[in-house]
């Protein structure tokens, strides 16, 4: 899958989650500190990411990621 | 007391009396950490500016909020950050450049959760540092401040305290919160209110030392689970105690393991960590504490009531059983009850019924109503004899609880003489107990608490003015001389000094040191000890044996050169019966030291406090009572007195029981001698001196053996288990 796709799909499960507009969804975002993610809603994303890719991802290993950019990073592990 | 502010409350400034704060990271939900700081500094009428800071709101409980503290379009003195661990450096750099100056960082996740918080506790230092920030946490409940020109409660307590003017600092936070609720039973008020968590900045000690120069808090708190460092503590509550004249209370948990850990010698094992944070604080002036209770006993005395001049106390009682109680009490606490004047009798006796006791305590006799405890209370406090008052009260069928309350009270705001007072019960006495606290007069429960508290505020009246004289420094001591025989042992790679280098770096201190020589052979120890004179002491000198009389390698008394010869072989055969592989350097030949009785004396590094001397009696005192006694070096000769004077067994050297009175002042001389050795020689990690010789009045003491550890502790515990295993 291109990159700029995962990045899309990224964008709308974080904007679609978040109840924002994903124009506010920039790839230097930090789901917490400018996207305002609590603790359940970073659940919901990893969530969000294994049903819209159709992955599993290691959830230790998913949590430490902290912005659009990396998420978009670490689901291209699992889709190539 | 200096009311202008000192370098440690500037820097506290923003943070204790901010114009404006910004909640950073804040939520719409209540019942959460990040919505009920915002929640309570809203709510509890914070006097400036208060701003919540949330990525994803509009607005907080009403308030209009920012995406960023960098949108806010006023200046932000107090940044209150409450977001996650993970991203609290984000919103640190942000508060930076907003020029935020003071920032309470709340959030948990960083040192006290292993190496990754340890970094990310780093990384925000670094960026305070960059910022020229000053912060409180993280990890922690927050701060109040109950100035009501400030008002702020940036804490998730649930409630508020009232002013008054105690200042609470504590190490942990869930504490705090307990704290809070028993003082708000008792009606006990609040100067300022810190949760200092990690003190990854703000230390408990920049803390003391702005409550120091704060006019507000006239006594401070402290719970403490560490003192890492406990030299500057020491240094700074004494500037609280001594300049400010403001009493320090310390309750500190969690012994450490570093002095057991550590226990390669006598003094090692003696000087747990624990024993060395008693003896500090009380070399500092610090009253500590065992309990929650006793802290508030004590704060309760210290705040509300002008502090005794005298330990000579008026008893007044309604009854005569806890009259008797609380004499016991009084008497345990070294108080003691006061003669009253002729004219106090005869007021006692014209105003009083002929039943009533007019002998202190002054039994007001069961009937009593307020008039007598009026009458009691305010005669005994006019009285010269008298430097306080302790009101006891039980609750009988004719007692007038509250209106004895309100006139005890009344009375005693009339004296510059405390008045402390037990209304005995529980529901009965409860509105009683209620006029007491809201007017100030401390109140408990037990007579026991009344008079111990009474005694702790006497003693902090006379510490708070003692000025200690500086500890001696002789100028007849050859440090460099010492400092080479340490810094060989170093260099050679060795634990401990060989016993006669131990010897020599006690003489070059002047320390009293038996003249002595190394034999290598039968016929040598014979000239060597008809040299030295006889009787002779003999012991193996061996890095290998630790405790030589186990092993059979110490004679006393040797008289002839024959018997020299003699204890020498047996000496030898007896190391090598015990220990085949310990290497012998020869046996020492040692002047005896006479009659006199065994004390010990000792140094260990610590690594929060430096080098503590400590000083016991020899033999069973040591080895089972631990009656020993500890200070912090340099040693000002009233607490050389004072640390020989507590140690139990101590008046077996001042003619107990017709003893001989031993020479005290040449063991104190040694005790100040050892203590500039320590201070001196950071090479010395520990040192024994076990035993030294004390002999009649004006005979002087005598070192008989001594052993000096300067390598790391790690392998000297090798060393000591190894030789305990073999020996």
């Amino acid at each position: 899958m291109e990159r700029s796709e995962i990045q899309r799909r990224v964008t709308n499960v974080v904007a679609s989650v978040l109840a924002i507009d994903p124009a506010e969804v920039l790839p230097a975002s930090n789901f917490v500190f400018d996207l305002g993610a609590d603790s359940m809603k970073s659940v919901e994303l990893i969530a969000g990411f294994e049903e819209e890719f159709n992955i599993e991802m290691e959830e230790e290993k998913a949590r430490e990621v902290q912005t659009v950019e990396g998420a978009v990073d670490f689901i291209a592990q699992y889709v190539k | 007391m200096a009311e202008s502010p000192g370098p440690g409350r500037s820097r506290l400034e923003p943070i204790f009396s901010p114009q404006s704060v910004a909640v950073v990271g804040t939520t719409r939900v209540p019942g959460t950490v990040p919505y009920d700081i915002f929640y309570n500094i809203l709510k509890d009428n914070f006097q400036g500016t208060i701003y919540p800071v949330s990525p994803r709101e509009r607005s907080i409980a009403g308030v209009k909020a920012y995406k960023y503290i960098l949108d806010i379009p006023d200046p932000v003195d107090l940044a209150v950050i409450v977001f996650p661990s993970s991203v609290v450096k984000l919103a640190m750099e942000q508060c930076g450049q907003k020029g935020v100056k003071g920032v309470v960082i709340i959030s948990a996740g960083f040192r006290e959760v292993g190496p990754a918080g340890v970094e990310r506790e780093e990384e925000i230092k670094e960026i305070a540092r960059t910022y020229g920030m000053s912060f409180i946490g993280p990890n922690c409940l927050g701060v109040i401040n109950t100035d009501p020109a400030v008002h702020l409660n940036a804490s998730f307590a649930r409630r508020m305290p009232s002013a008054g003017s105690i200042g609470f600092l504590s190490q942990s936070g869930a504490l705090c919160t307990a704290v809070l609720d028993y003082a708000h039973a008792k009606n006990i008020g609040f100067s300022k209110f810190v949760s200092f968590g990690n003190k990854a900045d703000i230390s408990d000690i920049d803390l003391m030392l702005a409550l120091k120069d704060d006019p507000a808090t006239k006594v401070i708190l402290m719970y403490l689970e560490e003192m890492t460092n406990g030299e500057a503590f020491v240094d700074a509550a004494r500037q609280v105690i001594h300049e400010a004249g403001k009493p320090v209370l310390v309750l500190k948990s969690g012994r450490t393991q570093q002095g057991a850990s550590a226990a390669a010698s006598h003094t090692g094992s003696l000087a747990a960590s624990d024993e060395i944070v008693d003896a500090a604080l009380k070399q500092a002036g610090v009253i500590r504490c065992q309990t929650i209770e006793e802290m508030f006993n004590n704060a309760i005395a210290l705040a509300y009531q002008p502090l005794p001049k005298g330990r000579r106390v008026a008893i007044i009682t309604n009854a005569g059983g806890p009259g008797v109680l609380t004499t016991d009490a009084a008497i345990h606490e070294r108080l003691e009850l006061a003669t009253f004047s002729d004219r106090t009798r005869d007021v006692f006796k014209r105003s009083l019924p002929v039943t009533a006791n007019i002998k202190n305590p002054v039994d007001v006799i069961g009937d009593a109503r307020a008039d007598r405890y009026r009458v009691a209370l305010g005669s005994a406090l006019e009285d010269e004899n008298v430097d306080g008052a302790l009101v006891i009260l039980t609750p009988q069928s004719m007692t007038d609880i509250d209106t004895i309350a309100e006139a005890v009270c009344s009375v005693a705001s009339k004296y510059d003489k405390p008045t402390y007072a037990s209304f005995m019960g529980e529901t009965d006495v409860a509105s009683g107990i209620a006029i007491l606290q809201r007017r100030h007069i401390p109140h408990y429960i037990l007579p026991e608490s009344m008079c111990r508290a009474f005694a702790r505020a006497h003693d902090f009246g006379s510490e708070k003015d003692r000025r200690l004289t500086p500890a001696v420094r002789f100028s007849d001591v050859d440090t460099a001389a010492a400092r080479t025989l340490l810094e060989s042992a170093i260099a050679a790679g060795r634990a401990y000094l060989p016993p006669a280098d131990a010897m020599q770096v006690l003489a070059a201190y002047r320390l009293p040191v038996l003249r002595s020589a190394i034999a290598r052979s039968a016929e040598e120890a014979a000239s060597v000890a008809a040299a030295i004179g006889f009787p002779v002491a003999m012991k193996v000198d061996s890095d290998d044996i630790v405790h030589k009389f186990d092993v059979g390698a110490v004679m006393l008394n040797v008289s002839s050169p024959a018997e020299a010869s003699a204890a020498f072989s047996t000496i030898h055969a007896r190391v090598k019966a015990h220990r085949p592989d310990a290497r012998i350097n020869g046996v020492l030949v040692q002047c005896m030291a006479g009659p006199g009785e065994e004390v010990i004396l000792g140094v260990k590094r610590d690594p929060a406090f430096g080098a503590v001397v400590m000083f016991g009696l020899g033999g069973l005192f040591v080895e089972i009572f631990r009656d020993v006694a500890f200070r912090i070096a340099p040693i000002p000769p009233e607490h050389i007195r004072e640390m020989m004077h507590e140690v139990k067994a101590f008046p077996i050297l001042t003619g107990a029981r017709g003893r001989a009175h031993r020479d005290t002042a040449a063991v104190a001389e040694c005790l100040q001698r050892l203590s500039q050795l320590a201070v001196d020689c950071p090479q010395i990690l520990e040192l024994d001196i076990n035993p030294l010789i004390v002999r009649d009045q004006g005979d002087g003491c005598a070192v008989t053996d001594a052993r000096i550890l300067v390598a790391d502790t790690e392998r000297a515990s090798e060393d000591s288990a190894g030789a305990a295993r073999n020996a």
